[in-house]
């Protein structure tokens, strides 16, 4: 953004800028202003809700069309769904091939799988590497935080090879092991980050008490890391979820669905039904939306945690 | 030694075989002209790399990527700036705003795409309220290839403006109070305030939000392969993610699509190095 090129110089120090105006001569007559006195106190509740607004049209669209009828959907999309009907969602929950039942098992399943593997062992590695000070250990942490931006086109090709040879394509444990590689570095690199905060004397007490060192981490490390594991369960749980490149090319298009893939098969057989697909895309939402409702402090917490210092 | 093998080696070893081996295995297939179908592959050195140079629908796809980078950096910053200065508010009115701001980032991005096909369809949502106020010929926001590409650069600043408006909410209420006072009492306006203590404040929120839209715009694949499917016409919307499965699972051209994917990757690689550390750089500490 042009902002940011614009400031290729190195900025002030807030320390010194705020004295700057001072030099401008008012700094005698400053007065004790309040900071953002509002002139007029409507207008920014009124501007928030306006934007907020227009950024809400393409939800409203989706969730009044999921209780509309299917020629209304073309016709009227804004309309408000009077009177509101239920049929597309008893048409998606009732399909003869079980698409959305067998999509959302195979995403649970999926998800929930490769969640769980993934949190013990970044946890553990993320453990080792924080507290390990060889070469290798530092060697092994550089490579893993390589892996944060490697796109999966990359890999894929051989992949599918190394799963065929294996006799797990198109199986979920394949994309299970798929899933556990590929997000091990993000993992990793949260939790060694945390590992910063928890202070060494405690496993070194624990080890004088005659811990072993497998006691000292599931006992005392791995509780303490509560909020890392949080942090990573909940983000490889919506990526993993959404996720649809891999299962696409995993999995394959076919039997073995994904909320994501399955959606994407139900688009390409109905592509005039859209009522039908509205609340095949409402239903394969709802999890992941109440997911985030609930765990709302925790995603903004795991967000911003390198967005402000200290 | 046995903690190693205990906490170390199990993680790794899967990373090792399903990251790092698969990434130099597919360096390998780009020296090659490996065709499953095609038998027998030879090793043809930087031949592909060589062809790459003269293809135009390679470099038609880095257009094409550069184009939805440069949307997806510049629009959501932006924006996401401007409405976390407007919601940097406490009270149920505001989080309430914030929460609908981040939904399109925990949907999917093939439930983001269909909607927005939906919307921007011929005879969709938008063209339906533009007719209405009287323009006779909407434009075809998915069907007119000098648009869709733009088209699509919107849909996904919708889906990750969320994103970016949490991570500038979180830098503002990381600026003291106490700093913006005292920038006032010595008569400091709304504007300079900004310029002078909240923004160089806010260069950590910026790196983020910049290297996260930089390498998530850098591998768009779903959108592309959900709405347009590389199209209207020629590949107008072919982003590089999406033109290297199309060559390598489609056309089988393996070899070809791995040295393809391996300039990907360098290209990701070398520019989130390069704006991170420039943007770190500007990062100053209270």
């Amino acid at each position: 953004m042009s902002g940011a090129c614009g400031a290729n110089r190195r900025t002030p120090r807030p320390a010194t800028a705020h004295s700057e105006p001072a030099r401008s001569g008012r700094g005698a007559v400053a007065k004790a202003a309040p900071v953002n006195r509002a002139a007029l106190p409507w207008l920014r509740p009124t501007v928030a809700l306006l934007v907020g607004a227009v950024f809400f049209v393409p939800l409203y669209v989706v969730l009044t069309n999921v209780i509309k009828d299917g020629p209304e959907i073309s016709t009227d999309p804004m309309g408000l769904p009077l009177p509101p009907t239920m049929d597309n969602l008893v048409a998606v929950m009732t399909r003869p091939d079980n698409l959305f039942w067998v999509s959302l098992t195979n995403s649970v399943v999926i998800t929930t799988s490769s969640v769980l593997v993934l949190t013990v062992l970044s946890a553990m590695l993320g453990h080792y590497l924080a507290r390990t000070r060889s070469r290798w250990a530092r060697v092994a942490t550089v490579l893993l935080l390589c892996g944060l931006m490697i796109p999966p086109q990359v890999i894929l090709l051989p992949i599918t090879e190394v799963l065929g040879t294996l006799g797990m394509m198109t199986t979920i444990q394949g994309l299970v092991l798929f899933n556990v590689g590929y997000y091990v570095p993000f993992g990793v690199f949260v939790f060694s980050g945390f590992m910063r905060q928890i202070p060494r004397e405690l496993e070194e007490a624990a080890a004088i008490d005659g811990a072993s060192r497998f006691q000292t981490f599931w006992r005392i490390v791995f509780p303490l890391l509560r909020p890392a594991s949080a942090s990573v369960m909940i983000f490889l749980g919506v990526w993993i979820w959404n996720d649809f490149l891999n299962p696409l090319i995993i999995l394959g298009p076919g039997k073995g669905t994904t909320i994501t893939t399955g959606i994407y098969r139900a688009i390409g057989q109905y592509q005039a039904d859209f009522g039908t697909v509205f609340a095949l895309m409402f239903l394969a939402t709802v999890p992941v939306l109440v997911f985030y409702l609930a765990l709302q402090r925790h995603f903004v917490k795991g967000l911003t945690g390198g967005a402000t210092k200290g | 030694m046995w903690a190693f093998l205990i906490f170390g080696a199990p993680g790794l070893l899967v990373y090792v075989c399903f990251v790092l081996a698969p990434i130099l295995v597919s360096v390998g297939y780009s020296l090659t002209n490996y065709n499953p179908f095609r038998p027998p592959t030879r090793f043809v050195g930087l031949r592909n790399y060589q062809l790459l140079f003269d293809d135009p629908e390679f470099w038609n796809a880095l257009r094409v990527t550069t184009t939805l980078t440069l949307i997806v950096v510049i629009v959501p910053n932006v924006l996401g700036l401007l409405i976390a200065l407007l919601l940097d508010r406490r009270g149920w009115f505001y989080n309430g705003l914030r929460s609908v701001f981040f939904v399109p980032v925990v949907l999917s991005s093939v439930v983001v795409s269909i909607i927005w096909t939906r919307m921007m369809a011929d005879d969709g949502v938008i063209n339906q309220v533009l007719r209405g106020l009287g323009v006779a010929d909407p434009p075809g926001w998915l069907s007119d290839p000098d648009l869709a590409v733009y088209s699509i650069g919107v849909i996904l600043s919708w889906q990750t403006l969320g994103f970016c408006v949490v991570v500038y909410l979180a830098g503002l209420q990381g600026v003291p109070r106490d700093l913006l006072e005292a920038a006032a009492i010595d008569g400091a306006g709304p504007v300079l305030r900004f310029r002078k203590v909240t923004w160089p404040l806010l260069a950590p929120a910026l790196t983020i939000n910049t290297v996260v839209q930089l390498i998530s715009a850098f591998k768009v694949f779903d959108h592309v392969q959900v709405i347009t499917n590389g199209g209207p016409g020629e590949g107008t919307t072919a982003s590089i993610a999406f033109t290297v499965l199309r060559v390598g699972f489609t056309a089988n051209r393996q070899g070809y699509a791995s040295a393809m994917a391996i300039v990907m990757l360098l290209v990701i690689a070398l520019a989130s190095a390069l704006v991170l550390k420039f943007l770190q750089r500007r990062e100053v500490d209270l």
